[in-house]
C-alpha cells in the first residue's frame, strides 16, 4: 500500500509548465477563474441569434447591475440574454461543478481510476425513473421541474441507497463489495430502462433526450433548485477533503490517521450521490466530465483532495460551458458528444506526459 | 446482521415490484391513444369562449387544446411559428401563409413554406431563434411530436402555444378549425374542415359494398417490419379505405413479427416505404414473404405516405389515394374543390 508521499511522487509530471504550475496552485486556479469568466462572456454573447456584443453587455448591465443605459435592443433580445442564455450558461456550470466534484469524491472512495458519479447506479436509477415519468400521463410542474426530473433524481438516489444497503451486509471487502453491487443493481435498472423505452412508444424520443442529457431546459428557477442542492453538497464534501485524503490511503491508514473510516465513507458517499442526483435531473446523463476532470486535475496538481476538489470544481464548469456553448453553435447536437471530443484527445495528451505510473 | 440482510433483500424486491409494476401499469394504458388527449380530441372542434362558431374572428380568444391547456390569445397571430410539417399545411390551406414567420427543417409542403427559417428539428425546438423571432402564436404537435420541455419553456416566456395532436380522422377534422380560430380563419376552416368531411363520406359511401381485402401498409421494414398499430390512426385510414387492416397486435408495438404477417396473410402490400426506393421486386424477393396471397398475385403497390399519413389538409386527398390503391377499379365521387394556398 502506498503511502501519501509515494502517491505524490509517483504522479509527479516531468514537463516543465505542469512542473511549474503543480507548485503553484494558486495561479493554475486563478488561470481556471479567467477561462471560466471567458467561457461565461461566450456563452452569453453567441447562440443561435445573433446579439450584438455591445447590446448583450449593455443588456447584463442594465438588468444586473442596474445601470440606466439608453435601451437600444428589442425585447425579444432581452429575452434571450436574460432568460434563454445566462440561466443555462450558469446551469451547465453548476452542473459541472457537482459532475466533477462526485468524480472526484468516488474515484477517492472507491480507490479506482474507473469510477465516475454514476459508477453507483445513479445513471440507471435516474434513467429508470425518467422512463417511468414519461410513461405516466400525468403533467405537473413544481418550481418548474417535471415529473421527469423528479423521478430522475429520486431514482437516482433510491438506486444508490439500494445498493449501499445491499453492500453494507456483503461478505465482500468494503469497496469491492460497492463495485460490484452497484454494477448488478445498474444492469438491473438498464433492464428495467430498456423495457419502458419499449413500452413508451410516442415518448421514447424524450426519454432518449434524457439519455444523451443537455441543457435547453434551463431556467432561473431550476438553477435556483439545483444548485442549491449541488453547491451545498459541494462545500459539504470540500471541508471534507481530509477524510478523502485518509480514505485514499486505504482502511487501516485512515483509521490510523483518526478518520471514522465507515461514518466518513458514508457521509461523502451519500453527499456525492445528492450532487450527482441533483445534477442528472436538471441535466439528464451527462458522461465523460466526472470521469475525466478529476484525473486531469491529479496529473496536475497531485492527489492531494484538498486542491483536487476546488480544482475540479472549476474545471468541470469550464469545460461543461464550454461543451454546451460548442453544442448549442452545432445546433443542438447532443453535449455529451462535445465533452468526449473535447476532453478525450486532451486527457489522452496529458496521460502521455504523465511517465511515472501515475495512480490514484 | 439477519435484520440487516432482511432489509437489503426487501429492497431488492421493492426496486424490482416497481420496474414490474412500470411494465404493466403502462402495458394497459397505452401513452399513445387516449392518455395524453385532452378534451378537443372527443371529435368536435373545440368550443370556444365566443359563444357561437362565430364567422368573424374576435380577439382575445381562450381555446383548449388538444392536450387540455388553455390557450390566450390578445390579438390576430401575426407571427405565426409551425412545429409540424401538418399543422405548416394547414395554415397555408386556411390562407394565413403570409404570417407563417417559421417552420421545421423536414418540410416539404406546400413549396412557399420550405424556405422559411428552421427553428425545429425531429429532435430539438429552438426555443431561442423562436423568440428572436418574436413569434406570437407557436402551433406544436403533443404526444411528444415536440419536446414537452420546450413547450413549457415558450408559454413560460409569455409565448402562447397550441398543442395539437389527431390520434383519429375526427380529430384532424377538428384541428383544422381549432387552428382556424386561433388564427383569425374561422370560416376558411370551417369551409375547409366540411368540404373534407364531404370527402370522407363520398369514399366511405363508394367503397362500403365492396369485399374488403386484407391490406398490410409497411411503413419501415429495413430492419423490422413497421406497420399500423391497433387502434392507430392508419388502421382507421385503411378501414375507411375499405380495407381490412392487419396490424401489430398492440397499439404499443409499432412492428409487427414476420411470422405474424405470413398468418395473417395479406392480399395487398402497400409501400408506405416507396419514397425511399423499397419496390414490389425486393419485398418479392425477401426470404419468407413468397407464401404471401400478395406477393403470389403480385398486388404489391408504392403509395403516397406523406399524404395518406399527415394529419393535414390534404388528408381526405390521402385517403382517396388509398382507396385506389386498395380498389383500383373504384369510381370515385368527384373531390370537392380545394382551396389551394
Amino acid at each position: 500500500m502506498a503511502t501519501q508521499g509515494e502517491l505524490l511522487a509517483t504522479t509527479r509530471l516531468r514537463t516543465g509548465w505542469s512542473a511549474h504550475l503543480r507548485a503553484r496552485p494558486v495561479a493554475l486556479g486563478l488561470a481556471g477563474l479567467l477561462a471560466l469568466f471567458v467561457a461565461l462572456v461566450l456563452g452569453v454573447g453567441l447562440g443561435s441569434v445573433t446579439v450584438a456584443p455591445g447590446d448583450t453587455l449593455a443588456i447584463l448591465g442594465h438588468r444586473l447591475l442596474g445601470l440606466d443605459l439608453p435601451v437600444t435592443w428589442t425585447p425579444a433580445m432581452e429575452t434571450i440574454v436574460m432568460e434563454l442564455r445566462l440561466p443555462r450558461v450558469l446551469t451547465a456550470m453548476v452542473v459541472g461543478v457537482g459532475l466533477a466534484v462526485a468524480g472526484a469524491t468516488f474515484q477517492g472512495l472507491l480507490r479506482n481510476p474507473l469510477a465516475d458519479p454514476y459508477v453507483l447506479g445513479t445513471a440507471s436509477g435516474a434513467a429508470l425513473g425518467a422512463s417511468l415519468a414519461v410513461l405516466i400521463p400525468v403533467r405537473a410542474l413544481v418550481l418548474e421541474f417535471g415529473l421527469l426530473n423528479g423521478f430522475a433524481f429520486v431514482g437516482a438516489l433510491v438506486a444508490v441507497w439500494v445498493v449501499y444497503s445491499l453492500a453494507r451486509t456483503s461478505p465482500l471487502s468494503p469497496l469491492t463489495g460497492l463495485l460490484l453491487t452497484g454494477y448488478a443493481v445498474g444492469s438491473l435498472l438498464a433492464a428495467g430502462l430498456a423495457m419502458a423505452m419499449y413500452l413508451s412508444g410516442a415518448g421514447l424520443r424524450q426519454i432518449f433526450n434524457y439519455l444523451l442529457g443537455g441543457f435547453d431546459g434551463a431556467s432561473w428557477m431550476r438553477l435556483a433548485v439545483a444548485s442549491s442542492l449541488i453547491l451545498i453538497g459541494t462545500v459539504a464534501i470540500g471541508v471534507r477533503a481530509r477524510s478523502l485524503n485518509g480514505l485514499l490511503l486505504g482502511e487501516e491508514p485512515a483509521a490510523h490517521l483518526g478518520v471514522d473510516v465507515r461514518r466518513e465513507r458514508a457521509i461523502l458517499l451519500g453527499l456525492a450521490s445528492l450532487v450527482t442526483a441533483a445534477g442528472v435531473a436538471v441535466a439528464g446523463l451527462i458522461g465523460f466530465v466526472g470521469l475525466v476532470v478529476p484525473h486531469l486535475v491529479r496529473l496536475v496538481v497531485g492527489p492531494d483532495a484538498r486542491l483536487v476538489l476546488p480544482l475540479s470544481a472549476l474545471g468541470g464548469a469550464i469545460l461543461l460551458s464550454s461543451a454546451d456553448l460548442v453544442a448549442r453553435m452545432l445546433g443542438e447536437i447532443p453535449v455529451g458528444v462535445v465533452t468526449a471530443v473535447i476532453g478525450a484527445p486532451f486527457f489522452l495528451l496529458l496521460l502521455r506526459r504523465a511517465r511515472t505510473g501515475y495512480e490514484l | 446482521m439477519d435484520a440487516l440482510r432482511h432489509r437489503s433483500r426487501l429492497a431488492a424486491l421493492a426496486a424490482t415490484v416497481v420496474i414490474l409494476a412500470a411494465c404493466t401499469g403502462s402495458a394497459t394504458e397505452p401513452p399513445t391513444a387516449s392518455s395524453t388527449v385532452g378534451p378537443g380530441a372527443t371529435g368536435t372542434p373545440t368550443p370556444a369562449p365566443s359563444p357561437s362558431p362565430s364567422l368573424n374572428a374576435t380577439f382575445p380568444l381562450t381555446l383548449t387544446d388538444d392536450e387540455g391547456a388553455a390557450v390566450t390569445l390578445a390579438a390576430r397571430p401575426e407571427r405565426i411559428v409551425s412545429l409540424t410539417p401538418a399543422v405548416t399545411e394547414t395554415l397555408f390551406a386556411l390562407g394565413a401563409g403570409q404570417r407563417v414567420v417559421a417552420t421545421t427543417d423536414f418540410d416539404d409542403y406546400p413549396p412557399e413554406a420550405i424556405p422559411l427559417p428552421d427553428v425545429a428539428s425531429y429532435t430539438a425546438v429552438d426555443v431561442e431563434k423562436i423568440v428572436g423571432l418574436e413569434a406570437d402564436l407557436v402551433i406544436a404537435g403533443g404526444n411528444f411530436f415536440n419536446d414537452p420541455d420546450a413547450i413549457a419553456r415558450l408559454r413560460s416566456l409569455g409565448i402562447p402555444v397550441l398543442v395539437v395532436y389527431a390520434p383519429d380522422l375526427q380529430t384532424v377534422l377538428a384541428d383544422i378549425e381549432l387552428i382556424g380560430q386561433a388564427v383569425g380563419e374561422p370560416t376558411a376552416a370551417e369551409d375547409r374542415g366540411s368540404a373534407m368531411a364531404d370527402d370522407i363520406a363520398g369514399i366511405r359511401a363508394a367503397t362500403e359494398a365492396l369485399a374488403k381485402p386484407r391490406v398490410f401498409y409497411e411503413l419501415d421494414a429495413t430492419s423490422e417490419i413497421y406497420g399500423p398499430a391497433d387502434a392507430s390512426f392508419l388502421e382507421e385510414m385503411i378501414t375507411l379505405a375499405g380495407g381490412d387492416p392487419i396490424t401489430t397486435g398492440s397499439p404499443t408495438a409499432f412492428a409487427i413479427p414476420l411470422e405474424r404477417l405470413v398468418t395473417a396473410d395479406p392480399e395487398i402490400i402497400l409501400l408506405g416505404d416507396a419514397a425511399y426506393g423499397v419496390t414490389a421486386d425486393q419485398v418479392a424477393a425477401r426470404p419468407g414473404w413468397g407464401t404471401m396471397t400478395a406477393v403470389r398475385t403480385g398486388a404489391i403497390r408504392p403509395v403516397d405516405d406523406v399524404l395518406i399519413t399527415r394529419p393535414g389538409p390534404r388528408l381526405a386527398a390521402g385517403l382517396a389515394a388509398l382507396a385506389r390503391a386498395i380498389h383500383p377499379d373504384l369510381v370515385m365521387p368527384d373531390p370537392s374543390p380545394s382551396p389551394s394556398p
